[in-house]
């Protein structure tokens, strides 16, 4: 229906221009150039952004079906090339540097997981509306799969990436729990997944340690891993609930709040709008959401079904990690918020998984 | 449930967790949030006004303030503040050492900013000026200090400054004072403190989370305090000082017909700039000196009246018609009391009251205290003033000391004896008062019967006390008891025989009073009380010399005084 293609146009694009916004408002006042424009380059990213989500709603998603081993591999490949030649950023080497733009492969492999996983589940034949999994056995069903999101996964979280590898980790589960694969089977996998996080303990950098510690207590390091959200806290309940104004945010302005506009965007937005403004802005990703999930209702194959699941899972698991590690509900790890944080990669795979979700559901009418 | 309404419900359940954290942050935490977000980007940088000044009668400055530059720097990142105090070292030419201790020692906390170094002058302040430029993270805060022209003059009178002890900080924190308050101790600064005392004004800054300045608030001019103006005279005062030059001691001129204060010098005196300057040896030195330099010796410290008293004595004798103007003893160089010897200073012969006065005639006056009882001396040394507080100004007054049968009896149950009246004649044993006291008794005889009480305090402000202090009140002693005892004190300079005739050929009529105490230690008091001139009394005088010597040396000293005066053409 075009219906939904203009409410996730609309939705989306709300949503977008608020990012611009406030991220305008976390650079005002700062000096040194090249913060000035970073907007501009947001509003660019917007519009490819927004050519790319016509593109897709245009563009049959069963197209994707026959590309998905392409798709996957590509977002492997570009995942070890992050390894090999990626820039190093804050700590962590997640970006590869393109002629004037970076790319972090991690967003890109997030939506080629849940591609690949959606095929994997379902069938080719458009007429056969039921999954394959009720019929897989354990192998089949739930160790196959894992291994090809383990592989990303792994590249992920080695970059270090935690959170997005972790958020593969959660799309993959709940997509299990979708495609009737037995409770057992799946309780089998938390289990053994849960049962060596002691273990892993060892393995995670000594920043990673450090702020699950922080979350549980952020007073604990009040000026090192604790600041941003003991800082972030600040920012949003200092908006109270009208805020403080569009550009009259001191936390994000004064440089009280670090990345103000990329992970912690929400505070940034919440400092100058407040209550009133946040609810509507949470509102608003919850209408996506939900429209999401009105799509993968209704459609009838079982991969444009799964996909959208997916994609809406991926989309309100991003905006509830993020959220909630802006207000300190949740350990920081490095999630944007979609489609307000700054970040080209992040926009653009947010605008093409959209695209995918209406054309999914433009498709299904034609049927 | 089907699986996917159960994800529903999950998706539900995270937006609504999500949205009752926003209202607990925003709407139930709101206010505390938004006053921590304020304290992280406010700051406050004070601004004092000056302290009021104190001048003397004629409006001439005894204390004022000056403007001192101090350096304060907004808290940062601790190789920033390196790189600042690396460029402030340079042009204070302070070592980077000190200033990097003097950060660390008054650091407080990163929302207030820190004094790096204090009392800069002027040039150096506008050097820093244009290094503010570069680095706007410096603070140039000017601030009044205390500023004395003539050092140590009238330090008792005026007091110190200084930081605000535990001690005055829980009496006056309700008066809105603050721990590291500058606040009076001593004399006029402490008594008068909450008048003198400044507002303190300030500007409200932003800066950003490295401290540094982004933009001013808010600005809240001080208010500077109100000024004092005494009843001194600084020309008297000076002549005062210079004339007790190295001797301890206590000089004091009053205004007989009002009480104003004219002159009130002490030595040991101390100068209060060291308390400004923060010079902890020579504060030290002031504390440990065991000719307590700090002691306002005037009001503070009582001392044997000896002669002097005995202007009490002819009062009592003439009032209670013991003795007259013809009744006259024989001295012979002592008397007797009972069993005990008591001895004259010198033999005399036969004195009348007035030779008596003149020559301080010890026996005449032991016969007089016989004659009129200790009781009664006692109540007539509280008629002219003695014995009691004079409710003066200045704090740390002592009331002094008139022993009486009665209290000997209550305190010390111990039986009053004539040896001790004798005693008491003359001044000597328990008996104590403060020059002040002195001076002001001598008052009553200068104005010819009203007893001052003594004042200081001219202005405050705009508002002009000195008609409310006024306050003169009647000894009703016979007119004859005036004139008789102003004649004996009068002799005492003019005879040639005189012990205070010293005083004598001034061109300026001078009567009084001198003293020799004896004390248990050391050399005798010198005191010398008068009045001039004598027809019109305009000054009474009161000189003490701490173990002085016999009262002729304070009559000396007195004679400077008034030759002095009398040479500038103040009398």
């Amino acid at each position: 229906m075009r219906n939904s293609f203009l409410r996730i146009l609309i939705l989306a694009l709300i949503i977008s221009s608020l990012g611009v916004l406030s991220i305008y408002s976390s650079t005002y006042q700062k000096e040194g150039t090249p913060w000035q424009d970073i907007h501009k380059r947001q509003i660019l990213w917007v519009i490819i952004g927004l050519a790319c989500f016509f593109i897709m709603s245009q563009l049959n998603y069963r197209r994707l079906w026959d590309a998905n081993y392409l798709i996957y591999g590509v977002a492997i490949f570009f995942l070890f090339l992050v390894f090999a030649l990626g820039i190093i950023r804050l700590g962590a080497q997640r970006w590869l540097r393109f002629a004037w733009f970076n790319f972090q492969p991690s967003e890109f492999a997030k939506l080629a997981v849940i591609i690949f996983l959606a095929r994997y589940f379902s069938r080719k034949s458009v007429d056969d509306i039921s999954l394959l999994s009720g019929k897989f056995g354990i192998f089949r069903g739930i160790i196959l799969p894992f291994i090809f999101v383990a592989v990303p996964m792994f590249l992920i979280i080695e970059q270090p990436d935690l959170g997005s590898g972790l958020m593969l980790l959660l799309v993959f589960v709940s997509l299990l729990y979708l495609t009737n694969v037995r409770l057992k089977y799946i309780f089998t996998l938390i289990f053994i997944l849960i049962l060596p996080l002691p273990f892993f303990w060892h393995f995670l950098r000594d920043y990673q340690k450090q702020r699950l510690l922080v979350f549980l207590n952020p007073n604990i390091d009040p000026l090192g891993a604790g600041y941003t959200v003991i800082q972030s806290r600040i920012a949003i309940g200092s908006g109270a609930l009208f805020g403080r104004g569009w550009l009259s945010g001191t936390q994000s302005q004064l440089y009280f709040l670090p990345e103000s506009h990329t992970d912690f965007v929400f505070a940034t937005f919440s400092e100058q709008w407040g209550f009133l403004g946040s609810s509507l802005l949470l509102f608003m990703y919850y209408l996506i959401i939900r429209q999401g999930f009105i799509i993968a209702q209704r459609t009838q194959d079982s991969f444009g079904r799964l996909l959208a699941y997916g994609i809406s899972l991926l989309l309100a698991l991003q905006v509830f990690i993020n959220i909630a590690m802006n207000m300190g509900l949740a350990p920081v790890v490095g999630l944007p918020l979609p489609l307000m944080s700054y970040g080209g990669s992040s926009i653009l795979v947010t605008f093409i998984a959209l695209g995918i979700l209406v054309n999914i559901d433009r498709t299904r009418s034609v049927f | 449930m089907e699986r996917k309404s159960f994800l529903k419900f999950l998706i539900i359940l995270m937006f609504s967790t999500l949205f009752a954290a926003l209202l607990n942050l925003d709407l139930l935490q709101g206010a505390k949030f938004r006053r921590l977000s304020d304290s992280n980007c406010i700051r406050l940088i004070t601004q004092s006004g000056a302290r009021g000044n104190i001048l003397d009668r004629a409006g001439e400055i005894i204390v004022d303030s000056r403007i001192s530059y101090d350096v304060l720097i907004l808290p940062q990142e601790l190789n920033q503040i390196d790189r600042i105090l690396g460029g402030v070292s340079g042009i204070l030419e302070i070592g980077v050492k000190e200033l990097k201790a003097a950060f660390r020692n008054n650091y407080f906390s990163s929302s207030i900013p820190v004094t790096v170094a204090s009392n800069i002058d002027l040039k150096k302040a506008i050097l820093l000026g244009e290094y503010k430029l570069e680095e706007p993270s410096i603070i140039i805060q000017p601030r009044p200090l205390r500023h004395y022209p003539y050092g140590a003059l009238a330090s008792h009178v005026i007091g110190y400054v200084n930081e605000i002890d535990r001690w005055r900080l829980t009496k006056l924190e309700d008066y809105g004072y603050k721990t590291k308050d500058i606040v009076g101790f001593g004399g006029v600064e402490e008594k008068y403190d909450y008048y003198l005392r400044q507002e303190e004004g300030g500007l409200s800054v932003e800066v950003n989370h490295r401290g540094k300045f982004m933009r001013v608030l808010g600005f809240e001019p001080p208010c500077n305090g109100k000024d004092i103006q005494l009843t001194l005279d600084l020309k008297i005062q000076k002549i005062a000082e210079e004339s007790l030059s190295g001797r301890k001691g206590s000089i004091i001129l009053m205004d007989p017909q009002s009480g104003e204060i004219l002159a009130l010098a002490n030595y040991p005196n101390f100068n209060p700039a060291v308390f400004v300057n923060k010079r902890t040896r020579l504060i030290a030195g002031l504390f440990n000196n065991p000719d307590s330099p700090l002691i306002n010796r005037a009001i503070s410290s009582s001392y044997p009246p000896a002669s002097v008293f005995k202007v009490v004595l002819a009062s009592a004798g003439l009032e209670l018609k013991k003795i007259n103007l013809y009744t006259s003893f024989l001295c012979r160089g002592s008397t007797m009391v009972g069993a005990r010897k008591f001895s004259c200073w010198d033999v005399h012969g036969v004195q009348d009251i007035i030779s008596a006065i003149a020559h301080s005639c010890d026996v005449f006056f032991y016969k007089t205290g016989l004659l009129v009882g200790a009781q009664n001396i006692h109540d007539y040394a509280l008629k002219l003033g003695l014995g009691r507080s004079l409710g003066f100004e200045l704090p740390y007054e002592t009331s002094g000391f008139i022993p009486s049968p009665l209290w000997r009896k209550i305190n010390k149950f111990q039986k009053w004896f004539d040896g001790d009246t004798a005693n008491l004649s003359i001044g000597q044993g328990d008996c104590l008062v403060t020059p002040l006291q002195a001076a002001n008794m001598m008052a009553v005889f200068a104005n010819g019967g009203y007893l001052p009480s003594p004042y200081i305090i001219k202005t405050v402000g705009v508002l002009d006390l000195s008609e409310k202090k006024k306050k003169l009140s009647r000894v009703a002693f016979k007119k004859s008891t005036f004139e008789i005892i102003r004649r004996g004190l009068r002799a005492v300079v003019s005879d040639p025989k005189g012990t205070g005739n010293v005083l004598s050929g001034l061109g300026v009529s001078v009567a009084g009073k001198t003293g020799t105490a004896q004390v248990s230690r050391g050399a005798t008091h010198a005191w010398f009380i008068g009045f001039f001139p004598y027809d019109k009394p305009k000054y009474v005088i009161c000189v003490l010399l701490e173990n002085g010597g016999p009262g002729h040396a304070a009559s000396v000293v007195a004679r400077q005084i008034i030759e002095a005066m009398n040479n500038q053409g103040l009398i």
